[in-house]
């Protein structure tokens, strides 16, 4: 009896993530990140920013944190351009970093994050093609996270022929588009944005599938995270669409096949015409309900969906730092910075537009 | 150089003329006074509503503007996409003319479409709603724009059309009206004054007429008491006598009248 217990305990530690010989390969990069974490910009902070008259005074500021020397050689004035510029460069460098340094399996959850955003670039790089823009402003454009080898390839291919091989093959996204296309339906009569929802889609139900497959805390942790992404996404892609010509017919096919709605909550979103719609589909889920009923419509000091999907993320991916041996971590470690850098972008335009009054709407701390 | 008239010949004939010339400068001014009193009212009009709009455009671009760094803040980045998804103009301007005291001005209309469907599409995954708010501020920006536009291009247009109708007013108050009336009355001054000469003259000949009578009867008096006389004394002379009867009888021919 004892023996069957010992091997088990064996056998689940050797699978990837599971506590014991989790930092043989990721301790190292898990400390790094928890490092990190540590430094992003606290309550304090971020009450200094708010008190700034001028962008430059923000520049200074932000001096005393981990931002120092990306914002040194900014040219002054300063624009807020250059600001998110800079802190995005920053977020870059971290992540290379780790990624650099990372082992398997780690190395795949961490292409894994990647995929979002070479989505957004490809799907940038198409369109802009397609209009004839030039090369260079298309890379220039490119969130860097989202790079990979043979990206410019594409602005060289001209016929369209040559575009789908290139698309279905050579790109680290070639499954997804492959799903993309299976229904028979020719990608330029598709509009661009239903083709990046399908995308999003397909790589959200890949990514939920892989950390199934990694077991243990990561699993935990990031099919919850992931479950309220599927739902967070249908719920918007619902409310945006009412008026416009995605069809409801047409919606399930953006709507993931994982998440708290599923199946009699997307059932209803999928049928949804109006609000109120919306709210009796959302009736199922507790979380949702209350997020819906507090949501406003943006004025009068209420807050819009949106912001309280954002709030429910940040506070998600917060969780996410109170177990060990994951690799949630990471994932909830570069959400919460792209919020941060958000926040900042949000406080430098209220700034530099002379809406001071207006940072608390959208500010959300962190820490 | 306002004492000034026109050279003319000072007949009757040009009298009737300037005379006909001067009403209708008259005339000419108290319409001309009216257009421009009616492009003034429009003017001031046109530039309390300039200025209006003026302090609105700045509070409403500032608030697109803000919507637009709320919506960045939803959807991220989307001017890329947004550029790529733009297909034709759905909202164009077209001029029509309105009809001010005579003076043509033009007016600018906004026609509006509906939005592509690739617009319609944008930030479907996150952040569309605050997408579309941003359009909505920047509609009502642009609609304020168009006005403006619209009322500068009148404002341009009646201070132009107000000046030149002015300089016409002035010009016939100042200048064409003292001319022409320098002209009748020195037209009438110069028939009076041939009137007067006429007078004048006629009054001499008949005096001068009235003393060649008088005399001629003083010296029919002196003859006939001569003759008197001489026939007292026997001498009798015939011609004076007739010389006599034909002056004080018949017509006189320096007489006209």
């Amino acid at each position: 009896m004892a023996g069957y217990g010992y091997l088990a305990g064996l056998i689940s530690s050797l699978v990837p993530g599971s506590s014991m010989t989790f930092n043989i390969r990721d301790g190292y990069l898990e400390a790094l990140a928890r490092g990190f974490k540590g430094s992003l910009l606290t309550q304090n902070d971020y009450h200094n920013l708010m008190q700034c008259e001028k962008l430059d005074d923000m520049k200074l500021h932000l001096a005393s944190t981990d931002y120092a020397d990306f914002l040194q050689d900014a040219p002054y004035p300063l624009e807020t351009s250059v600001i998110i510029e800079k802190c995005t460069e920053r977020m870059a460098m971290e992540f290379k970093h780790v990624r650099n340094t990372s082992v398997e399996p780690l190395t795949t959850f961490l292409d894994y994050m990647q995929y979002s955003y070479m989505i957004d670039n490809t799907i940038l790089l198409i369109s802009g093609t397609m209009h004839n823009r030039p090369c260079d402003e298309l890379l220039e454009k490119c969130h860097p996270l989202g790079m990979f080898e043979g990206m410019a390839s594409l602005t060289v291919n001209t016929t369209v022929e040559d575009r789908y091989q290139w698309l279905m093959v050579d790109t680290p996204l070639a499954p997804y588009f492959k799903k993309c296309i299976s229904e028979e339906k020719d990608l330029s009569e598709l509009h661009i944005e239903i083709i990046r929802n399908t995308l999003y889609k397909t790589y959200l139900e890949d990514f939920y599938r892989h950390c199934k497959y990694m077991g243990n805390s990561t699993e935990e942790v990031m099919c919850e995270i992931l479950k309220f992404e599927a739902d967070r996404r249908a719920v918007t892609i619902t409310i945006n669409s009412f008026n416009t010509e995605l069809t409801p017919d047409d919606r399930p096919a953006l709507f993931c096949n994982f998440g708290n709605l599923v199946p009699h909550g997307l059932q209803l979103l999928a049928k949804a015409t109006d609000d109120s719609n919306v709210r009796a589909a959302l009736e199922f889920d507790n979380t949702w309900r209350k997020i819906y009923d507090n949501s406003g419509d943006g004025r009068d000091g209420s807050k819009t969906l949106e912001d309280l999907f954002f709030e429910e993320e940040v506070k998600l991916c917060k969780m996410a730092f109170e177990q060990q041996f994951h690799y949630g971590i990471f994932y909830a470690y570069f959400k919460l910075k792209e919020q941060e850098i958000r926040n900042i972008e949000w406080i430098a335009e209220c700034i530099a537009q002379g809406k001071k009054d207006q940072i608390q709407r959208k500010f959300i701390p962190i820490f | 150089m306002a004492q000034a008239r026109y050279a003319v010949f000072a007949t009757r004939m040009a009298l009737t003329i300037y005379k006909g010339k001067l009403k209708g400068a008259i005339k000419g001014h108290s319409l001309l006074k009216r257009k421009a009193d009616a492009l003034k009212i429009k003017f001031r009009k046109v530039l309390k509503d300039l200025m209006e709009n003026k302090m609105a455009l700045g509070g409403t671009m500032r608030d697109a503007n803000f919507s637009l760094s709320t919506a960045k803040y939803s959807a991220g980045d989307f001017s890329e996409s947004l550029k790529e998804s733009v297909e034709s103009a759905s909202v164009r301007v077209r001029i029509q003319e309105e009809n001010v005291a005579g003076v043509r001005l033009p007016v600018f209309k906004q026609q509006s479409e509906d939005i592509g469907s690739s617009m319609q599409l944008l930030g479907l995954g996150k952040g569309g709603q605050a997408i579309q708010k941003t359009r909505q501020s920047f509609l009502s920006a642009l609609e304020v724009l168009v006005h403006l536009a619209s009322l500068q291009t009148t404002f341009v247009a009646v201070d132009e059309a107000l000046k030149v109708t002015n300089r016409r007013v002035n010009a016939l108050e100042h200048v064409v009206k003292p001319k022409l009336e320098n002209t009748v009355s020195y037209i009438v001054t110069e028939l009076d004054e041939r009137e007067r000469e006429e007078f004048f003259r006629l009054k001499k000949i008949q005096e001068k007429k009235a003393k060649a009578i008088e005399a001629a009867e003083a010296q029919k008096n002196a003859e006939s008491l001569v003759e008197a006389q001489l026939r007292l004394t026997g001498q009798f002379t015939n011609e004076a006598s007739e010389e006599g009867a034909s002056m004080s009888m018949g017509g006189d021919n320096d007489l006209l009248y």
